[in-house]
């Protein structure tokens, strides 16, 4: 297969004529008001995930997930009906944390302010001195639950006491095409967490264009996402599915590995995302480097608003954004990689977390900068290039999710009139 | 930190005696102490302990395949420290050059809240 006839065969914007060709407005980065109204329209009513199955595998397992946008955090915790099931972590007492600890094993939940406690079925069991209290009705004042589900072994849970979708609705088509992958074979685990200051959807946008890999990223991966045949560094393919996005990476298979890199790669427990190797062991789902390109390292998949998997056929990771303003975001990066079947595998492991870690701070002063330049007015209009279409596609779908919730919102408003 | 006694169990596994020097500042805690001396030690010294460990590299990541995590030796355990730390350094030599960031955004802003033990069993692949 000729690589160049393969990647510039025809544009993305002919795919995606909705998505237009123009000049991109940067108020939905920079705005306050903007960004208020995404809290509402998007963050208090879609799935956001909290973890992962494996996190509570037992009856009485419990953890908990901070959510930064909101300052609370939740409890996901596994009954004795073997049920999960999340909760806020807000004694009904008068709102203490009834838990502290941030996983373990329990029967039960005992706030440490005065002693109320809860099931792990959030069930209000016990009130000291309760004969002091006047009416209490226990069954009424158990924890808040939130709406959970699962998918593929990831934990999300929705604010939205009726969410407009299940999250198998919300997943969708994109969610339905990675059916299958080991998302559960990555027990080797490690998390980045860093607050840039930048708007949420920015920090997104950094993983999902190419164009910058050959400038900005010259001293790490240009050579192993881009190279002779691709110099650009251009996308092997884009597909839009409903709000969600995939991006296919090129994998330069000519790049000759580091010394260190090198001795990573052969003593990994499976192939590094940029390694361009693909195990044969490992079905590819549909989705994942759907047009089965031979010059593939890694597919970047965006799962709107706020979920990026990033997934080669030997690890993946994530990225998760938690907006504390529209210039400023909570970034958290998941790494799953497979468990070292023997020591000298720790050492690859070591590298991939070191060369994500260090890939992804080369990203974080342009972040900063635009920010500062789109707050400051200095840039009102955003020029992009068709492999930068993830860009434009996100700018469209977070406008229309926001004014679509408002007109319903309206509409509700006078039909209640 | 271990201290080297004539006449008592030898720092690194036989056949690694050329690293021992390295063990006193190089074997350390965790992935965070790896990065923190990466970011204070200055490039020089960070190509030297690169040169030498490269050499023996591979001969070490040889012995520890044969051998599992949560098993290993406090002899053993140092050798892979060592080379846990082969690993941060990797890039600061083979990507940059030197320990700093060309475009410097502070490697500090990250925080590692979860890391993987350096010796602990993983258990096997479901
Ligand atoms: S706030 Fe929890 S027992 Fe009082
Ligand atoms: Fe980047």
């Amino acid at each position: 297969m000729n690589a160049k006839e393969k990647i510039s065969s025809s544009t993305f914007a002919a795919q995606y004529p909705e998505l237009g060709t123009g000049p991109v407005g940067t108020d939905v980065y920079c705005d306050p008001a903007f960004y208020e109204r995404e809290l509402a329209a998007i963050f208090r009513r879609t799935w956001l995930c909290v973890g992962r199955v494996e996190q509570a595998p037992k009856s009485g397992d419990f953890f908990q997930k901070a959510l930064p946008t909101f300052g609370y955090s939740v409890i996901v915790a596994r009954a004795k009906d073997q049920k999960l099931r999340a909760f806020y972590n807000v004694c009904q007492h008068r709102g203490n944390h009834v838990e502290l600890r941030q996983s373990g094993h329990c029967v039960g939940f005992t706030c440490p302010f005065h002693g109320w406690t809860y099931g792990l079925d959030g069930k209000l069991v016990g009130v000291p001195d309760a004969s002091g209290f006047f009416d209490l009705d226990k069954s009424k004042l158990g924890l808040r639950q939130l709406a959970l589900d699962v998918w593929e072994g990831f934990v999300f849970i929705n604010m939205d006491p009726s969410p407009s979708q299940t999250l198998e609705e919300a997943m969708g088509e994109q969610g339905r095409d990675l059916v299958g992958y080991p998302f559960d074979s990555g027990t080797a685990v490690f998390e980045y967490e860093g607050t840039i200051n930048c708007n949420w959807k920015s920090m997104i946008d950094s993983f999902c264009e190419t164009y910058h890999v050959p400038v900005l990223h010259r001293h790490s991966v240009k050579d192993t996402l881009a190279g002779p045949d691709n110099p650009y560094g251009r996308l092997i393919d884009c597909r839009i599915k409903g709000p969600h996005r995939t991006q296919s990476v090129w994998g330069n298979m000519a790049y000759t590995p580091n010394p260190v890199q090198g001795l990573a790669w052969q003593n990994a427990p499976g192939p590094a995302v940029t390694s361009g190797v693909v195990d044969a062991a490992v079905k590819l789902p549909k989705g994942l480097n759907e047009t089965r390109a031979k010059h593939w390292s890694l597919d970047v998949t965006v799962f709107f608003p706020n979920w990026i998997i990033v997934m080669g056929s030997g690890m993946y990771f994530t990225h998760q954004m938690w907006p504390l303003a529209a210039n400023k975001v909570v970034w958290q990066m998941r790494g799953f990689l497979r468990p070292a079947t023997n020591a000298a595998q720790r050492f690859g492991q070591e590298n991939s977390m070191v060369e994500l870690r260090d890939a992804v701070l080369e990203d974080c002063n342009t972040l900063e900068r635009i920010q500062t330049a789109q707050d400051e007015g200095l840039i009102t209009e955003m020029i992009y290039h068709d492999h930068e279409i993830a860009l434009r596609h996100q700018y469209h779908v977070v406008k229309q999710w926001v004014e679509g919730f408002e007109k319903n919102q309206k509409k509700k408003g006078k039909g209640a009139r | 930190m271990p201290k080297s006694v004539r006449g008592t169990a030898p720092l690194l596994p036989k056949g690694f005696k050329t690293l021992e020097p390295l063990v006193a500042d190089w074997v350390l805690p965790d992935s965070r102490a790896r990065l923190e001396k990466r970011l204070t030690t200055p490039p020089a010294v960070i190509r030297a302990f690169y040169d030498a460990m490269l050499d023996k590299a591979p001969k070490a990541l040889s012995y520890l395949a044969e051998r599992q995590l949560g098993e290993l030796n406090e002899a053993e355990e140092r050798l892979l420290k060592l080379l846990l730390s082969l690993a941060e350094m990797g890039p600061a030599v083979e990507w940059y050059g030197t320990g700093e960031y060309p475009d410097g955004f502070d490697a500090r802003r990250f925080k590692l809240i979860e890391q993987m033990p350096d010796n602990a069993a993983q258990g096997a692949r479901p």
